[in-house]
């Protein structure tokens, strides 16, 4: 029997993440330390899994210079390390630093289980990071399952409340019904294919001519819709307004947020790489779920009286514009939306826990009557925020809009951009309207103490949403040379 | 230079920010100090602007090489006149604005970042450029609309933003159509204006992406039957927001229109003077109309403007030198009038809390001063010879006629009606006895307010009586979008619309 040879490198980030979550878990059991300690062995695992990923990117960068891409294929076609997966990776480090910052005084006041929930993120993010870098779509799948279930639970941590209890079980139930999904899936492109890696396949695709590509077609659509659940596009979307309304609002931004990033590298690494033969079949597809996302995720956002739920529709409408980026075939402009929107969606959170304290669930509109008397600081962030979602220029996101619209309109798909743009507009409505209540309505409530955590996040947040809508060269370059294998 | 001129008001909402919240009395003579230094800048480029055509003072940066997106600024004999005249309404409107006395800061701030947009939007020599400053507009104007407005101010604000977001997000999509159509001709994606206007579009997507540019400048400007918000705004909008809503934000739309359809479309926006023509002169007679059974002062001033931009789009689209010239020369004048009309609405409203015209009567009795330049502005709005409302209309008038008689001839009505509209108006608020008691103890104008409204009385004045100083710099340019035009379409230039045309005439017939 051949041992394969073992990369270290190549895993890593995901070993310390683990090595964090464990550790995070055993110090608390031997030693009971307060909190603090355990947050900086969590954030030590965080910081070394996100220099080993620099390192990483090195790697790549050598070995393609080198000419060899083939050395970053490892673990016998298992894992795959090219810049694609180094990109997507860093993203969800940059997003769990983040999140432990903006969740850290929900999972203070957990207490004992605070551990629990400090562990919970180190494996969500672990098991989402191998997800980006599989090759083989079982490891994928491994990493997608790792990083749900660690979800699922946080999403009912606070047992308490019957409405965390129901976003866990509604998320838990839908979640593995489409994981479930995706495995068939999977299964049935094994079959057509004969294959479970994504580089084989497309050796496969372009190598061969498939006469009746009918099981291929069924596993890919299989494997669009369980990931679609995931990335809440529309259809697929029912589950998010209920989860993020209902989770604890201190993790809720960083499970939204991980979520998306691993979600949509997977599908793009599916259909751009493994499947890109295809796609004649498969764009229609993606097409119609992009417009389904944008049209259902705007419209029904601006009937919301809660700001969580709005925040989720709009994370429906932001699927169907990332599809969009997916449709236009590239990976950068996918790339570079996915780190925009995952922090702008982080910094959003960030502010609702701060407005609605760390653990309830109370965030109608009206609880952000005349917060910019209350907390200019908070208003202002959110206002930026809400901007850079919305897509007004001179922020992040508006560069972000542009580069998925300009590469699907440039692939043949001008009405999708048609659809866009005008879905856009539509949103900016219901970002408004929350502007609207910060700035425009009175309220006699003092003041709105913010934690010096959450602080920390809104200047990350909101400095990357202005930074790069003024200089998108810096982030837009990496995202470009971040290919694929 | 161009780049401070964006600059300076930016930093100086940066600075405006940066002082205490508690110094309220501080805030707005800041603001109009550090307003009065882009004036000045703008004064001086004014001065040194030479009579040629092509941009001026242009600078060019790379900004995303890769998309071909760059910092690129200019001015042109188009955009001279419209930067000097935002640079100067901005310290009056803020000046104006001494009612304000809730959230002055942050006034003063939106109203800075507005300007600092206004402006970029006049230089930028980049689609991708333009489009950020033209969205970003709609931000400072939305809050300055939502908060210090008056009743409806959170409906009008989102009336506004929502119709000027939906006309420009169908923009966006024609500026990347454009941009991706030069990769494909080109081998490289640009967003510069003069690349994009050598593309060789087909006619039928020329005419989408006409449309889809248009459609937005339509919006702004706003031409019927698009101009349902601007009533909502203009009434709910403060005094300063109503001056540069009126006086510049229109303008974007007709700036638009004159540089981008006609430049980038030169094809279809042939083929559009009809229409656009129709739309603008149903404008004029309709707006006219809607004026003179206006209850409410500031409505009418509003019904006036749809009326009067009516007159700016006919001549855009008469594709005749004096058109042209007769609609920049009209965006600055109407800037002027109508800024000066919405000004003295405030300071009427200031002092009785109402804009009714039948809850007035008899004010020049009262407020001799106050009638005195309403009824200057009036005249100057009316297209008065000697005043310059006369000489962008006559200009208007004739240049269309060379192109679209029927249409020239219906558009003179308007003048007409603007007559009935504004004098009526006049005679109703001014003349007679004053019979309510509160108008009869009313102020006349103060020092101040006299003050604000002199700059704008003499160059109103000024340019009725030797418009050269304007046209001179401005015919270069609009001769060059003509030449354009003639140069990659069939059309020409019916005589004698052409400036040449007057001045060659007589010597032709010599020989």
């Amino acid at each position: 029997m051949v041992i394969p040879e073992i990369s270290w490198i190549a895993i890593a980030p995901e070993l310390f993440l683990a090595v964090g979550a464990a550790a995070v878990l055993l110090v608390e059991v031997q030693w009971k330390p307060p909190p603090r300690t355990l947050g900086l062995i969590a954030g030590a695992a965080v910081v070394l899994a996100s220099v080993f990923s620099v390192v990483q990117w090195f790697e790549v960068t050598d070995a393609v210079a080198a000419g060899s891409p083939g050395d970053l294929i490892v673990f016998s076609g298992l894992v795959v390390m090219d810049g694609f997966a180094v990109f997507g990776r860093f993203a969800l480090l940059a997003v769990t630093g983040f999140g432990l910052l903006a969740g850290w005084r929900y999972i203070e006041s957990l207490g004992r289980r605070g551990a629990e929930a400090g562990a919970l993120i180190l494996l969500a993010t672990a098991g989402f990071s191998i997800m980006v870098a599989s090759n083989n779509l079982v490891m994928m799948f491994l990493g997608l399952e790792v990083g749900s279930i660690a979800l699922y639970v946080l999403a009912g941590m606070s047992r308490e409340r019957a409405r965390s209890d129901e976003a866990a079980i509604k998320y838990f139930l839908l979640g593995s019904f489409a994981s479930a999904i995706f495995v068939y899936g999977v299964a049935l492109l094994y079959a057509g294919t004969g294959q479970f890696e994504v580089l084989e396949m497309r050796n496969f695709l372009s190598g061969f001519v498939v006469l009746s590509p009918t099981v291929i077609l069924i596993g890919l659509g299989f494997v669009v819709v369980g990931l679609g659940f995931k990335v809440s596009a529309a259809p697929f979307h029912s589950w998010a307004p209920d989860v993020y309304q209902g989770a604890p609002a201190g993790v809720v931004g960083y499970m939204a947020a991980v979520a998306k990033i691993a979600g949509f590298v997977a599908i793009a690494r599916i259909l751009l790489t493994g499947l890109g033969a295809l796609d004649a079949d498969w764009l229609p597809v993606v097409a119609a779920i992009a417009t389904l996302s944008m049209v259902v995720g705007s419209v029904l956002a601006l009937v919301q009286n809660d700001v969580r739920r709005m925040l989720a529709y709009s994370g429906v409408a932001h699927a169907g514009f990332i599809m969009t980026g997916v449709v236009g075939g590239s990976t950068d402009g996918v790339l570079f939306y996915l780190v925009v929107y995952a922090l702008q969606l982080l910094g959003a959170f960030a502010v609702v826990a701060a407005v609605s304290g760390a653990d309830t669930s109370e965030s109608t509109l009206d609880t952000y009557r005349g917060l910019a008397r209350r907390s200019p600081v908070l208003a202002g962030s959110f206002t930026v925020l809400l901007l850079g979602m919305a897509g007004l220029p001179f922020t992040s996101g508006f560069v972000a809009k542009f580069g998925v619209f300009a590469q699907a309109w440039s692939n043949g798909f001008e009405w999708l951009v048609v659809v866009a743009v005008v879905a856009s507009v539509i949103a900016f409505a219901f970002y408004l309207r929350i502007i609207v209540v910060m700035y425009m309505d009175e309220s006699d409530v003092i003041g709105i103490e913010v934690p010096g955590t959450i602080r920390w996040v809104l200047v990350a947040a909101v400095g990357t949403t202005v930074l790069w809508g003024l200089l998108p060269g810096s982030l837009l370059s990496l995202a470009a040379d971040a290919l694929p294998l | 230079m161009l780049t401070w001129l964006i600059l300076l008001p930016a930093l100086g909402a940066v600075v405006v920010l940066a002082t205490p919240r508690a110094r309220k009395e501080l805030h707005l003579p800041l603001g109009i100090a550090l307003s009065v230094l882009p004036l000045g800048l703008a004064m001086h480029l004014f001065y040194v602007f030479e009579p040629v055509a092509g941009y001026q003072f242009s600078e060019f940066r790379p900004w995303y090489e890769p998309w071909g997106i760059s910092w690129s600024l200019g001015v042109d004999g188009v955009s001279m006149p419209m930067v000097v005249l935002t640079t100067l309404l901005v310290p009056i409107a803020l000046a104006a604005s001494t009612s304000i006395t809730d959230r002055t800061k942050e006034f003063v701030v939106y109203t800075l970042l507005l300007e600092a947009g206004m402006i970029g939007v006049f230089l930028s020599l980049d689609l991708f450029l333009f489009f950020v400053f033209f969205e970003v507009i709609l931000i400072p104007m939305y809050f300055i609309i939502g908060i210090w407005g008056s009743e409806r101010r959170v409906y009008a604000a989102m009336k506004f933003f929502i119709y000027t977001a939906f006309g420009s997000a169908l923009m966006l999509a024609g500026i990347i159509a454009l941009a991706i159509t030069h990769g494909q001709q080109y081998g490289t994606v640009t967003f510069a204006l003069s690349d994009l206007m050598n593309l060789e579009l087909g006619v039928g997507v020329e005419r989408w992406l006409f449309a889809a540019f248009a459609l937005a400048f339509a919006i702004k400007v706003p031409l019927f039957p698009l101009h349902t918000w601007l009533p909502d705004a203009h009434t709910e909008a403060p005094t300063a927001g109503s001056v540069l809503l009126a006086g510049v934000l229109l303008k974007l739309g007709t700036y638009g229109l004159l540089r981008f359809n006609l430049g980038l479309f030169p094809e279809a926006s042939v083929d559009a003077i009809w229409i656009m023509g129709i739309l603008a002169v149903i404008g004029i007679v309709y707006g006219a109309a809607v004026a003179i059974v206006q209850p409410d002062l500031k409505k009418l001033v509003a019904y006036s403007s749809v009326s009067h931009l009516g007159f700016i789009v006919l001549g855009t689209f008469a594709l005749t030198s004096g058109g042209l010239q007769g609609a920049v020369i009209q965006n600055v004048n109407h800037g002027l009038t109508t800024g000066a009309l919405f000004l003295l609405v405030g300071m009427i409203y200031e002092r009785r809390h109402t804009k009714e015209i039948a809850e007035f009567g008899g004010l020049q009795k009262v407020m001799p001063v106050y009638a005195g330049f309403f009824l200057f502005m009036i005249f100057a709005s009316i297209g008065l010879p000697g005043l310059n409302g006369f000489v962008g209309e006559f200009l208007v008038l004739v240049g269309s006629y060379a192109t679209l008689p029927v249409l020239a001839i219906i558009a003179a009505t308007g003048v007409i009606l603007a007559a009935i509209y504004l004098l009526w108006a006049y005679e109703r608020v001014f003349t007679g006895v004053p019979d309510k008691e509160e108008n009869k103890v009313l102020s006349d104008l103060s020092i101040r307010e006299v003050s604000l409204l002199a700059p704008l009385a003499a160059l109103v004045l000024l340019l009725g009586l030797y418009p050269n100083i304007l046209l001179d710099k401005i015919a270069p340019s609009t001769e060059s979008i003509l030449d354009h035009i003639e140069a990659s379409t069939d059309y020409r230039v019916p005589e004698p619309g052409r400036l040449g045309d007057v001045l060659v005439a007589p010597v032709a017939e010599g020989d």
